[in-house]
């Protein structure tokens, strides 16, 4: 190798198509999830599916779960007919403005607190249905792109030590999964030998011998474990356990408390929403002091680079800048039902930032 | 069913055990959840007619509720052997689910975790319901945010299983269970229609009646009616019903085995333990 060929080739070497840690897309999904949560903007709603569409569609990986992007755009599509059929069929009499289409009114008995089916079908009606139910699917969409961008079996990898049994447990449960078919299959196999034939024990003769068989192998799972080392507890004093479970009680105590107060208007508002982040702050702590006792190497982890930090960081400035953005902006959050929708350049910049993954996320194949 | 009779006493001690401070943990969370649920009942308004819009931070926040119960569970360690049977029983839970998919109304998730609460004990209930719900979502990358609600609900009917009455046994024990199942089946059902309704049909706008959907700021009992009409209407008549069937057959056709199965391999698990 010359001289002259070795930046080229640690350039290439940056460019190896890799995954990115699957929390990274998590995060940036969640966040423009939590973007459209605050508007029922069309055009912003729209904007932000077609961002996740892009993202997906140009970064996505060649698993199956990738495909699992689709099913929720029609999902999204089928929640917006939903929303807008419910409104036409259940509240259509009530609305105001342009009549667009005049249905007969069906009056139901008293017992169904005296609904109205049908009636004239209004502007407002259906668009008022048709932007709230667009903010759940653009919602929907979001959390969807997560789901087919990001690994899940690596996101299990990297759950936080103090679910380390829990994920311990479905990662069994997927690499169990196989057995189980081939399980079913020797079985059926078995009684097919035997001679015995359809009938209405036949599924009782199916699924015991399964359930003894996985049970059975994983007796021998759990002694396998037992000899790698599986069963080592960490050293925590008592002291230290204690902390953990005044800090998880007080989170749980300081959640539950400011859900309510957040429900109950009337409540003093220095119980809502710091009393919820209170909460919140104390589980967290509780959660990484619970993991304190997991000691465990981890076999290749899953890198966080450069990549990694600016998906997250646009999906988070995203959320950030719609909450602090749009409500100074009521007419571009909540457009009136009268008018055609409009934007300003700040919403539109503030929510193209989703964009960012399409650029510097690595491509998962080459 | 003299089987069961013997095996009913076997498993006296639960595998998860549920000490007094993760009982605190899991009632407080159970509070929690419950509020997060049931929202739309308890929203109090100063001025009626208010608007509101759902509060979607409650679709972050259940998770963190779920996990905070998981991690206490899993506080002093879980056994390996625990561990492996919680794996076995996840997958198959799993698989019962993927078979839903297909018949609509039809659905095998819960017979199994009804009868492996019922053995395993409380806290095994509740952590098998959240891994089951949360394995099969992974599996047909379904983790949306309907999935903490659903963890949580089925997580509840585990837990619910292995609270009921130790001393019954046999053909009573069937009989028990399968009430429970189609109780299950029916909560399981009113949880999720409560959890969606505010969602799917949105939140009523001052002056914009909209027929079924919750109200801000009306009387409980006139959103309970609403609520009422609307879950019998899309599925407590279809949907929960085929739930409720389902579970009941499963139950008083396989109970009896799958209840010794699993009592078997919990003995076993006992035996080969090292003495403590």
């Amino acid at each position: 190798m010359t001289t002259a060929e070795l930046p080229r080739a640690r350039v290439r070497v940056r460019q190896l198509p890799r995954e990115l840690h699957p929390g990274a897309w998590w995060i940036w999904a969640l966040g423009l999830a939590a973007a459209a949560s605050a508007t029922t903007n069309p055009l912003l709603l729209l904007l932000v599916v077609a961002e996740a569409g892009v993202v997906v569609a140009l970064r996505r990986s060649d698993h199956p779960w990738s495909r699992a992007f689709r099913l929720y755009l029609w999902l999204g599509l089928v929640v917006v007919v939903l929303r807008v059929l419910f409104r036409v069929v259940l509240g259509g009499a009530t609305g105001t403005g342009t009549v667009l289409l005049d249905l007969p009114e069906i009056p139901l008995p008293h017992w169904v607190l005296g609904i109205r089916l049908l009636g004239p079908v209004t502007a407002d009606t259906v668009l008022a249905g048709l932007y709230d139910g667009m903010r759940l699917a653009a919602i929907l969409i979001c959390v969807g792109a997560a789901n087919a961008l990001a690994n899940p079996k690596r996101l299990l990898k990297s759950l936080p030590p103090a679910l380390y049994e829990v994920g311990t447990t479905v990662v069994v449960a997927v690499a169990i999964l196989p057995q189980l078919a081939d399980s079913v299959r020797r079985v059926r196999q078995a009684q097919r030998l035997r001679g015995s034939g359809h009938g209405r024990r036949s599924l009782r003769r199916l699924l015991v011998p399964v359930l003894e068989d996985a049970l059975e192998r994983s007796l021998a799972l759990a002694a396998g474990m037992d000899a790698r080392g599986y069963g080592r507890a960490g050293d925590l004093t008592p002291r230290q356990r204690r902390v953990t479970g005044t800090l998880l009680i007080a989170g749980l105590v300081g959640i539950s408390v400011g859900v309510y107060a957040v429900l109950d208007q009337s409540a003093p508002r220095v119980l809502a929403v710091p009393m919820l982040v209170l909460g919140a702050l104390a589980a967290a702590a509780g959660f990484v002091s619970a993991g304190r006792r997991v000691q465990r190497t981890r076999y290749r982890p899953d890198p966080w680079r450069v990549p990694e930090l600016l998906v997250a960081g646009s999906g988070v400035l995203v959320a950030a800048a719609a909450f602090v953005l749009l409500p100074h902006q009521p007419a571009v959050q909540d457009p009136a039902l009268t008018a055609a929708p409009t934007l300003t350049l700040a919403a539109l910049l503030l929510v193209l930032l989703g964009l960012v993954p399409a650029l510097v996320a690595p491509r998962t194949s080459s | 069913m003299s089987a069961l009779d013997l095996t009913g006493r076997a498993v006296t001690r639960p595998a998860l055990a549920l000490r007094p401070r993760s009982a605190a943990v899991l009632g407080l969370a159970s509070v929690a959840g419950l509020l997060m649920f049931c929202w739309p009942l308890l929203v109090h308004v100063r001025v009626h007619g208010d608007t509101v819009s759902p509060p979607f931070f409650f679709l972050v926040l259940l998770p963190v509720v779920v996990l905070v119960v998981l991690a206490e569970l899993s506080e002093g360690g879980i056994d390996a052997k625990v561990l492996a049977v919680l794996g076995v029983l996840t997958a198959c839970n799993a698989v019962l689910r993927g078979l839903d998919a297909g018949l609509a109304g039809i659905e095998f998730v819960f017979f199994l975790l009804v009868l492996a609460g019922r053995v395993y004990g409380a806290g095994f209930g509740f952590v098998l319901g959240c891994t089951s719900l949360f394995a099969s979502a992974l599996l047909t990358a379904g983790v949306g945010p309907w999935l903490p609600y659903q963890m949580l609900a089925s997580a509840w009917i585990g837990l619910g299983a292995g609270l009921l009455p130790r001393r019954v046994t046999g053909r009573a024990e069937i009989a028990m269970l399968v009430a429970y199942g189609v109780v299950a089946a029916y909560v399981f059902g009113l949880l999720m229609n409560l959890s969606s309704w505010p969602f799917l049909l949105g939140v009523a706008v001052p002056g914009h009646d909209g027929g079924l959907s919750f109200v801000p700021g009306d009387p409980l009992v006139d959103n309970l009616h609403r609520f009422g009409v609307y879950t019998l209407l899309t599925s407590t008549g279809s949907f929960d019903t085929g739930r409720a069937i389902t579970n009941a057959l499963a139950i008083v056709v396989l109970g009896p085995a799958i209840l010794t199965t699993l009592r078997r391999a919990a003995r076993r698990a006992r035996l080969d333990s090292p003495a403590q």
